[in-house]
């Protein structure tokens, strides 16, 4: 069985996969990392992995990387306030229209959808990432979960 | 096995930083995410401020991958170079790189060129 991540924290990096059958079965890949930044290269490069296997193109697959990784950037710095050991569980699935990518976590519960927009000045640092999810995934949403914490899901479409 | 939670080794990710007259050039090297930005912006900012060069020229042909706090670093590398009257270059960028730079509308922020000899000249 392909691997798609490699541990690398103290926390054992978990995955699972499941196929399901049918004539275009779709794939899911899960994943429970901890909120150490050093995660963020593996998680990427898994779910880049998965995409490529499902047959996303090069440059959809390095778009999707690195909305993934902002996505899960912005959980470790504002969600978790750069705490380390917290719970970040990431899943990917896929069929013939889109991937679907979700980021669960268990922090502030702070809505990013909530916040207040600020238009991106580029000679300023940040808000790159959000830019990079609205240009790169077709739908972006943020659900509040009853036992804290938001999950996020992210969907990109085969035909954009 | 190193701790793989250890703070980046700047030198890994920053392995060459050297003045060339009036210019400081640097390259760097690897995927850049907010695991090891932070020791970029310590490499480059600490050098740009004990040598206060005219021109800081990033070689970016060995970074296949950079993240929003990478990008982060570079603007606040241009911000503090313009403060005296300094231009900031990137060189070499990898496709990857050149993307995400166009979609921050980065690209015409810094002045892109293709090699660091094409930066030194001008």
């Amino acid at each position: 069985m392909r691997s798609y991540v490699r541990p690398v924290t103290n926390r054992p990096i978990t995955s699972s996969r499941r196929d399901s059958g049918g004539a275009s079965p779709a794939r899911r890949i899960e994943l429970k990392v901890d909120s150490h930044p050093a995660n963020l290269a593996a998680v990427r490069k898994s779910i880049e992995t998965f995409a490529t296997d499902n047959r996303f193109d090069d440059k959809s697959v390095a778009e999707i990387g690195l909305c993934v990784n902002e996505a899960m950037a912005n959980v470790i710095r504002h969600a978790y306030g750069n705490k380390t050991d917290k719970p970040i569980q990431v899943t990917a699935s896929a069929d013939e229209r889109q991937i679907v990518i979700t980021l669960r976590d268990w922090g502030n519960g702070v809505n990013p959808a909530t916040l207040p927009h600020r238009p991106h000045d580029p000679h300023t640092p940040g808000g790159v990432g959000l830019i990079c999810l609205k240009q790169w995934m077709d739908e972006v949403s943020y659900t509040p979960q009853s036992d804290g914490g938001i999950l996020a899901t992210m969907i990109r479409r085969r035909n954009r | 096995m190193p701790d793989p939670k250890a703070p980046s080794n700047a030198s890994a990710v920053v392995p060459s930083i050297r003045r060339a007259g009036d210019a400081v050039v640097a390259s760097l090297r690897g995927d850049i995410d907010l695991h090891n930005s932070p020791q970029v912006r310590t490499a480059l900012l600490k050098f740009v401020d004990d040598n206060k060069p005219k021109k800081l020229v990033l070689n970016l042909g060995e970074v296949p991958y950079m993240d929003s706090s990478a990008i982060a670093v570079l603007v606040e590398a241009l911000q503090k170079m313009r403060k005296t009257g300094g231009k900031v270059f990137l060189t070499n960028l990898q496709p990857r790189v050149k993307g995400l730079l166009e979609i921050a509308r980065l690209d015409s922020i810094f002045s892109v060129v293709a090699t660091e000899e094409e930066a030194l000249a001008k």
